[in-house]
């Protein structure tokens, strides 16, 4: 069959069908090269907000600020020190927390909403929790379950706030590196510019291109058809789409307006949208690494950790490619030979754009994905899931920056001690205070996941009953969810009910803990950075920008995921690998 | 090698290995540990599994057959982890201890002959006060510390140096407690009370920090507890997935787990490091008041030198005499004889002794009557007077100063000689410019490869001397230095510190005058001579014994061979952990034959893997007690080389050579038939 395609001398048929394995690593890197490019393109904007400067759109923004600043009683040119910073921080996301939070659960008693029942506390505090902490793990049934008056005051509320935070975030952890008057800087000014200088904008940009490419943003709820082989009419649910997944991707959230997120065509129509989409989650994060380049005055240094970061990328979606690619050994080699695992994926998208999307979705905090992820191969589920277990390395809006300076941090420490001198970052003298915090962020992550993973596991059969896969199976499904809310990615890879007080409540906590500690360490090393001067060098002490140094922290990175999940990988998805690999020799045999 | 191992353990001396073994017990105490968590945890762990066996059944955890040898193994093994630790604190501290004792050796007490009200007394050492005065005799020993207000003579300082050689001082030079006088005869105010002295100070200095952590060390603790702590909280987390997998867990294993992933290497060693780093300083015949002394030493971004004494040999020598025209040779000696009678300092002497060494012969009528003035650093000149007659000699600039004119043919001599590096000082008289003496200045041997090897690490050399311009220029060009200050006062240097500090650089400077003591304070490493002033020592936190300033240099590639050492074990012992997982993790799960995949050595009896891993484990603590001792090596070079070299060497050699130790001791062992 395939004999016959190529002797017709069809390129492209031949391209994109026989040679699958080719054409898919060549998406693969188009997909890489293009966001690179366009996080490039948008670098020098983010800089110049980091560094305080005015962009070319503050013209328009600018009135806007100022109004809600007056409004609110706000005075920019104040800076304040991280104890007034974070505990704004907080403060604000706690009241608006705890407003969408009892709107949720009170919404049956005030506001009028057709057929909408008010949600249990447990999965109201999971909700909120999630979608305030940039993880959208959604453990309700979307759409079904959440009204458009939901949506719009709840669910998009959160996804701007939990975006822009982690934006404002960064922008003090930059500003506590290039300051030395022990100033942090205002939260709520931050805010402000980060939502209508950058989250705003970029959103209503991906909206657009989003509605031009067939995503549909309707103010009815639901479109009626009647299928020519069926006796009933079919309602799908259709909604404000197009401006959730505007800032479901810009920022970095992930929770989609179908259950099953980009998968449902609705929500990702045609390659060109997944494309749209694969850039719009990627491009601040990458904007933001380029950019801390340029407001350091280190664009080599901003081109290690880009190097670092998509090193760890092309592992993460050439794992799974190729995984989903070979399929399963034990079925293909019994001769059921499908060309790849297509199970749970688009066949318009094929295994390439699926994977470099889930890849793509892990490196970053979104979550997001266009294929069941549960289908995946015990591989192809490990590309998946490693970089959450660095802690989403490319991150968040403005938390991607803050991870990846706690490794940045730790990989100076131990090179400057392999070379002979103190150890200093930016010219800052890297004392015990700053170790300590970004041992703190380093190993807050792996205690989160496995402690949990643990006591679920001692008490298996009780909390387990709800799953169906087999036990290496289970320990994956579990390592995934645990990993996926405590990184705030929200990625669900399922396989058993989380819908439940337990796993509500428990995964909740998980997602702040995830989050706010984290926060608070990185701002406390900047603010301790803000208090020294930065040393005038003669010659470049370690050079932070150059390959060894990249080597190295990659290695770190790489080393201190495994060194803290080996055991647990090694139970799950590799024993899991390990079983399928075998059943295929014991076929051979 | 295995000589090398043998002296960093002291040699074959029964009585060391004595101490260092009750040492090493008494350490066993969980309060000494607690310090260091890592080794506590081991300590914990080896309790824990102690009370586990006892209670096996309880645990489930199998007796039978092969299991019982292989727990009695596992025993001894966490035992003698927590004992090499121990060892190798003890080895260091011995160490330690040998320096503070050699050190006490000195204070003997000895009797002073104390000058009062015009009379002499015999006074016990113990009983002189701050501000009395004794004098010192030919062959007697300087009671305690202090000050030369008269007299002058040579000291034998071997017994703080080592050096045999004597030591000539002059009024103003301090001399210290315990040295000798060989001939001479001087006077000295005390400048210490008894347990204030030099050697007290340094007694309590060196014992002080081997217990004080620097706040580097301090860093890397929190580190390592961070580490030990999360995989504390894995290792429990595996007791839940063996029971959730096999519905069992065998707890021995586990503790073998977790002992063989916290970094048991580098915090066993890292006590012993840091009291290494002090006696390594002192092997130099430097005393280092702190470890952050030493270890900023390491982190040095500019160093300012003197020239004379650390960029050229010490004192500068009168070399040749140049006559004024129109003047007898014989009468300019004369006049530079004169002008230097009184003139202790060493070139003063020198030019004396140039004087006789060319067979001139100064009448002593004409040496009568002379009123002596004293060089002062605002002035310039010293020299002598009678009347209306004077002379004086001194630097070029000072003496057209008192002249009034400057004498052409003279400032070209002046000029000639600076521009090669010499020192010009020019002799007048109330009857006119007599002439030029030429002090010749000779760079010490290998300056300016060590300038360059300075520079190589990125540290820069400032020099400061006194000396005009040309000459400062011409020497620094010789020494290969780009950054100078000539025509410098003493206050000049500690402007120079101010400048780089408030650029936050890490500055080191030499110095011995009490005029250095605020620069020396202020800087990082302030680095004094013991021959300087008490101010100049106080105000230091290091102190050499030999008086050679060039040390700083050796001070600095200590400092950073320290560090280093220490971020190489680091490294080398989390990168261990990567194999280590490859043979427990197998050995644990060895239930499940899919996962044979990961066990790349291919083990296959799990008891002995889990052995070999424990044994590697416990075993590589004593094959590195000499390399931290001794300290890594390193070539000065480039930060770049030195990075890539250290990665290879000790990163991806710490993954490697596990693979290959622990394989090569598990086939060992399965060969001699160890057979559980």
């Amino acid at each position: 069959m395939s004999s016959s395609i190529s002797s017709q001398g069809n390129f492209w048929s031949n391209f994109f069908v026989v040679d699958r394995l080719v054409s898919g690593v060549i998406i693969i890197l188009l997909y890489i090269a293009i966001i690179t490019i366009l996080g490039y393109i948008l670098s020098p904007y983010i800089s110049k907000i980091y560094a305080g400067e005015n962009t070319w759109f503050r013209k328009y923004s600018d009135p806007l600020i100022t109004f809600i600043e007056r409004a609110a009683g706000i005075d920019r040119d104040k800076r304040y020190t991280f104890r007034y910073y974070f505990g704004s921080l907080i403060f604000f996301n706690f009241i608006v927390g705890l407003f969408c939070f009892l709107f949720l659960i009170l919404q049956g008693e005030f506001f009028a909403a057709p057929g909408q029942r008010p949600m249990n506390p447990f999965l109201a505090f999971n909700t909120v929790a999630s979608f305030l902490t940039n993880t959208n793990i959604q453990n309700y049934s979307s759409p079904a379950r959440l009204t458009y008056l939901d949506i719009t005051v709840v669910i998009i509320t959160l996804m701007f706030v939990s975006a822009t935070t982690g934006f404002a975030a960064s922008m003090a952890f930059v500003r506590g590196i290039l300051s030395d008057d022990g100033k942090i800087g205002n939260f709520f000014h931050d805010f402000l510019v980060a939502l209508f200088d950058l989250i705003l904008p970029l959103s209503l940009l991906a909206t657009v291109l989003l509605i031009i490419f067939g995503v549909p943003d309707v103010t009815y709820s639901s479109i009626t058809i009647h299928p020519f082989f069926a006796k009933y009419t079919v309602n799908i649910p259709v909604g404000p789409i197009a401006s959730l997944e505007g800032i479901k991707n810009i920022g970095t959230n992930g929770g989609g307006f179908y259950g099953a997120n980009a998968a449902y065509p609705f929500e990702n129509p045609t390659w060109i949208t997944n494309l749209i989409e694969e850039v719009s989650f990627t491009i601040i994060p990458i904007g933001s690494i380029f950019a801390l380049g340029r407001v350091l005055g280190n664009r080599k240094f901003a081109r290690m950790l880009y190097g670092v970061i998509f090193t760890i990328f092309i592992i993460s979606a050439l794992l799974t490619f190729f995984s989903e690619f070979a399929g399963l050994p034990s079925f293909s080699m019994l001769g059921i030979n499908f060309g790849g695992n297509y199970i749970g994926k688009e066949t318009a998208l094929g295994l390439s754009q699926s994977s470099i999307f889930a890849s793509g979705a892990t490196l970053t905090s979104t979550g997001a994905a266009n294929s069941a992820l549960i289908d995946y191969t015990p591989a192809g589920i490990l590309g998946v899931l490693f970089p959450m277990l660095l802690n989403d390395p490319l991150g968040g809006v403005g938390t991607g920056v803050l991870n990846i300076f706690s490794y940045v941090i730790f990989t100076v420490f131990i090179v400057s001690l392999m070379v002979g001198k103190l150890p200093e970052l930016m010219s800052l003298k890297i004392e015990s205070k700053e170790i300590k915090y970004s041992t703190f962020t380093l190993i807050i992550h792996p205690i989160l996941i496995i402690v949990p993973m643990g006591i679920v596991l001692l008490f298996g059969p009780e909390l387990m009953k709800s799953f169906i896969n087999t036990r290496p199976d289970q320990i994956t499904q579990l390592l995934y969810e645990f990993a996926s809310a405590v990184s705030n990615n929200g990625s669900a890879m399922e396989g058993f009910t989380v819908n439940t007080p337990f796993y509500n409540t428990l995964i909740g906590i998980l997602v702040i803990m995830g989050r706010y500690p984290i926060i608070a360490f990185q701002l406390l090393i900047a603010q301790s950075f803000s208090n020294k001067k930065p040393k005038v060098q003669y010659g470049r002490g370690v050079d932070i920008g150059s390959f060894w140094f990249g080597f190295m922290l990659l290695f770190t990175m790489l080393l201190l995921g495994l060194i803290s999940f080996f055991p647990i990988l090694s139970a799950g998805p590799l024993l899991a690998w390990g079983k399928a690999f075998s059943l295929y020799m014991g076929g051979l045999i | 090698m295995g000589q090398g191992i043998l002296s960093v353990y002291g040699g074959i001396d029964l009585n060391r290995y004595l101490e260092y073994f009750v040492n090493t017990m008494k350490s066993f105490n969980p309060v000494h540990l607690k310090n260091n968590p890592v080794m506590f945890i081991t300590e914990i762990a080896f309790l824990v599994s102690i009370y586990v066996l006892i209670f096996g059944k309880e645990y489930g955890l199998s007796t039978t057959g092969n299991y019982v040898p292989f727990y009695v193994a596992v025993l001894t093994l966490l035992f003698l982890t927590i004992f090499f630790s121990n060892l190798a604190e003890s080895i260091a501290e011995g160490k330690s201890r040998d320096i503070t004792k050699s050190l006490r050796e000195m204070k003997k007490e000895t009797v002073g002959r104390l000058i009062q009200d015009g009379s002499e007394s015999m006074i016990t050492s113990s009983n002189l006060r701050k501000g009395m005065i004794v004098e010192v005799r030919e062959n007697e020993t300087v009671p305690t510390d202090g000050e030369i207000i008269e007299g002058r003579g040579r000291f034998n300082e071997s017994s703080i140096t080592g050096e045999s050689r004597p030591v000539f001082k002059v009024q103003g030079d301090s001399v210290t407690g315990g040295t000798t006088i060989i001939d001479g005869k001087v006077k000295i105010i005390i400048t210490a009370n008894p347990g204030e002295t030099f050697l007290d100070k340094m007694i309590g200095m060196v014992e002080g920090a081997t217990r004080s952590k620097t706040p580097n060390e301090i860093a890397l603790s929190i580190l390592l507890s961070g580490l030990t702590l999360s995989f504390l909280i894995i290792v429990t987390s595996m007791f839940s997935l063996e029971i959730f997998l096999t519905s069992q867990a065998n707890i021995i294993f586990l503790i073998i787990l977790l002992i063989c992933l916290i970094p048991t290497t580098i915090g066993a060693l890292l006590p012993a490091l840091g009291v290494a780093a002090i006696n390594k300083v002192s092997q130099f015949n430097v005393i280092a008041k702190s470890g952050r002394a030493v270890e900023n030493a390491g982190d040095i971004d500019t160093i300012i030198l003197d020239k004379t004494g650390t960029i050229t040999i010490g004192d500068r020598e009168a070399f040749k005499f140049y006559t004024n025209r129109g003047l007898r040779d014989e009468e300019f000696f004369t006049k530079c004889y004169l002008s230097s009678m009184y003139d202790e300092t060493k070139e003063g002497i020198s030019v004396i002794k140039k004087v006789k060494d060319l067979n001139h012969i100064v009448l002593d009528e004409e040496v009568k009557g002379y009123e002596f003035i004293p060089f002062t650093s605002e002035t310039k000149f010293s020299g002598v007077k009678k009347g209306n007659e004077f002379i004086y000699k001194g630097s070029p600039n000072a003496i057209w100063e008192i002249v009034g004119f400057r004498d052409n043919f003279i400032d070209a001599i002046c000029a000639e000689i600076s521009s090669r590096g010499g020192t010009a000082m020019v002799v007048t008289s109330n009857t006119g410019v007599e002439g030029v003496i030429e002090f010749n200045d000779i760079l010490k041997p290998w300056i300016r490869e060590r300038i360059d090897s300075l520079k190589s690490m990125n540290i820069k050399p400032i020099m400061c001397t006194g000396d005009n311009e040309l000459t400062a220029k011409y020497v620094a060009a010789e020494a290969g230095i780009d950054e100078f200050v000539a025509n410098s006062k003493p206050q000049d240097k500690f402007r120079k510190v101010e400048e780089e500090k408030t650029l936050q650089r890490m500055v080191a400077m030499v110095g011995d005058g009490t005029n250095d003591a605020p620069a020396l304070a202020k800087a990082d490493v302030g680095f004094a001579m013991n021959s300087g002033t008490q101010a100049a020592k106080d105000a230091a936190n290091m102190i050499d014994l030999d008086n050679d300033p060039t040390k700083l240099m050796d001070v600095i590639f200590l400092g950073k061979q320290i560090l280093i050492t220490r971020g190489a074990l680091t490294t080398f012992s989390v990168a261990n952990d990567i194999s280590k997982y490859f043979v427990i993790i197998p050995a644990i799960f060895y239930v499940f034959p899919y996962l044979s995949f990961i066990n790349i050595l291919g083990f296959t009896n799990p008891l002995l893997a889990l052995t070999s891993a424990l044994i590697f484990n416990t075993f590589i603590i004593p094959l590195l007690i000499p390399l931290s001792i001794r300290g890594v090596k390193f070539k000065p070079s480039g930060v770049n080389d030195l990075l890539r070299r250290n990665i290879l060497i000790y990163g991806m050699g710490g993954i490697i050579l596990p693979f290959i130790a622990i394989g090569a001791i598990y086939y060992i062992l399965a060969g001699v038939g160890v057979a559980w």
